[in-house]
């Protein structure tokens, strides 16, 4: 599909000029996200770290005592075992608790994502698009290293990364595939629970990563879309039935997002459910409308939720 | 090619975790040999429901890489981890602060490093590299037996691998 490109406007055009934007991406955001100068501002400063115990080595409590005791400062979240790290006296990457494996640096947002998944013991679960593992492991943590997890990976330099992590963070009930996602159903597996955490633009990380707020293009949007549109199809066909598909990117464009959930509900028996964290899903954005389920959907934006640039869609397949 | 273990294999494993006292941790494990070309023979620890699936599909990798097997079982970093925490038994020293770092960095144990070490340590032993915490954080292997592995200034501990070595290797 082709990406929607809005008229300039002088608030675009001076928007884009003054925070250092292509125009059309600050038009674009103009469109969807609330309070669009607030966005912007925060969009410039770091984004909030966060980590996440992993509690099969320790527990948060236990790791909050050690972190403390280094002049570290920390706020809980809503969710136990994720915290947010305000001061740090060291890098949070390279401290003896980090190597080893007492927590992942991870946004609150992606814990979402595996939050969402509803994960229980014993299951099988799938990662489509696992590197550098940070949701694999997670998923691990919450299966208390039960059952298995397959994850895929087509990229050799990248599996590097998610081989660390899981070595790193102690999994046992994890196997790697160097394997497109978009090949799954040659595994022959069904799965209770897929995770599709889909390559995209990556708008939503402008602020850890501020090239990207004029080194892409439609262009770019939509070979996004296309490969989302081959993997969701993909992922749920190995979804059992009565299974859960967690679609997530870290893009605030609707192309990428609800119209991708939109089209699959059109050719598959779903229902998307709802989640408790995050703004609604869109129902509109130009001239596409999509189906009112998808305000269920969910938006992460970082100067309302303090986290990255995020979007999880929670799918039932029921047949 | 993830296969498993033979007899004369699980011979060699029973016999290591025995003598290390997690015999019954591993005794309800399941583990797996990875063998590239009959060169290195890797020991996995999986959950008992990836072996199957492992088996049957031959993944990239799979599980927790626990060690390696020649004439006898070598611990790797996430192998000694787990030994590390479950028993005692394994030799080892505990090392004080700013050794932990320095071990971190891949360098050697200096012997006014060593707070505390197994009783009657021989040389060239292979050792575990514990914290003031007594976390693992490396591997050694003594140049020293017993006390003169105290001597001050000296290398007395060759660091083989440590809980750092990944992200040195990324940063080069």
């Amino acid at each position: 599909m082709k990406t929607l490109i809005f008229p300039s406007t002088p608030e675009s055009i001076r928007l884009a000029s003054l925070y250092s934007y292509d125009e059309w991406i600050v038009n674009r955001f103009m469109q969807y996200i609330p309070d669009v100068k607030t966005f912007l501002e925060r969009m410039d400063r770091h984004p909030q770290r966060y980590i996440r115990t992993n509690t099969l080595k320790i527990n948060s409590k236990d790791l909050k005592t050690k972190l403390l005791s280094k002049g570290f400062e920390l706020r809980d979240t809503a969710f136990e075992d994720v915290i947010a790290v305000e001061k740090s006296s060291f890098p949070i990457g390279a401290t003896i608790e980090y190597l080893l494996g007492y927590y992942y640096i991870q946004d609150l947002s992606s814990c979402i994502a595996v939050e969402a998944l509803d994960v229980a013991k014993n299951q099988t679960i799938l990662d489509m698009a696992s590197a550098p593992g940070g949701k694999t492991t997670f998923i691990a943590q919450k299966m208390q290293n039960s059952g298995c997890i397959i994850a895929l990976e087509p990229n050799l330099r990248r599996m590097r990364s998610i081989l660390y992590n899981i070595a790193r963070c102690g999994v046992i009930n994890t196997c790697v595939y160097k394997m497109d996602g978009r090949h799954v159903s040659d595994l022959n597996i069904k799965f209770d629970r897929v995770l599709l955490d889909a390559p995209c633009s990556g708008e939503g990380v402008i602020a850890k990563d501020i090239k990207r707020k004029t080194n892409h293009t439609p262009e770019d949007l939509e070979y996004c879309v296309l490969i989302q549109t081959s993997l969701i199809e993909a992922a749920i066909k190995v979804v059992k039935p009565g299974g859960l598909l967690v679609y997530s990117t870290c893009s605030f464009a609707p192309e990428e997002n609800e119209n991708i959930i939109d089209s699959l509900s059109k050719g598959f028996d779903i229902e998307i459910e709802p989640l408790q964290y995050g703004a609604d899903g869109l129902i509109s954005f130009g001239d596409l409308h999509f189906h009112q389920e998808l305000k269920n959907t969910r938006r992460f934006y970082p100067h309302i939720h303090n986290t990255l640039g995020f979007y999880i869609a929670k799918i039932r397949v029921k047949s | 090619m993830f296969r498993k273990a033979n007899r004369q294999e699980i011979t060699i494993l029973k016999r290591a975790f025995d003598k290390w006292g997690v015999f019954d941790f591993f005794k309800e494990k399941s583990l797996l040999i990875k063998e590239e070309d009959h060169r290195v023979r890797e020991v996995y620890l999986l959950s008992s429901a990836l072996e199957t699936i492992i088996l049957s599909g031959q993944p990239y990798h799979a599980g927790l890489k626990i060690g390696e097997l020649k004439k006898n079982f070598l611990l790797s970093m996430q192998g000694a981890d787990i030994i590390g925490r479950i028993s005692n038994k394994f030799p080892y020293v505990i090392v004080n602060e700013l050794a932990e770092k320095l071990i971190l960095y891949g360098r050697n144990v200096l012997g006014q490093s060593i707070v505390e070490m197994t009783e009657n340590l021989n040389e060239n032993e292979v050792l575990l590299l514990l914290n003031i915490n007594r976390e693992p954080i490396g591997i050694g292997r003594t140049k020293f037996s017993g006390k003169y592995l105290l001597q001050k200034d000296k290398s007395t501990v060759a660091t083989l691998t440590d809980a750092g070595h990944y992200l040195r290797s990324e940063c080069q």
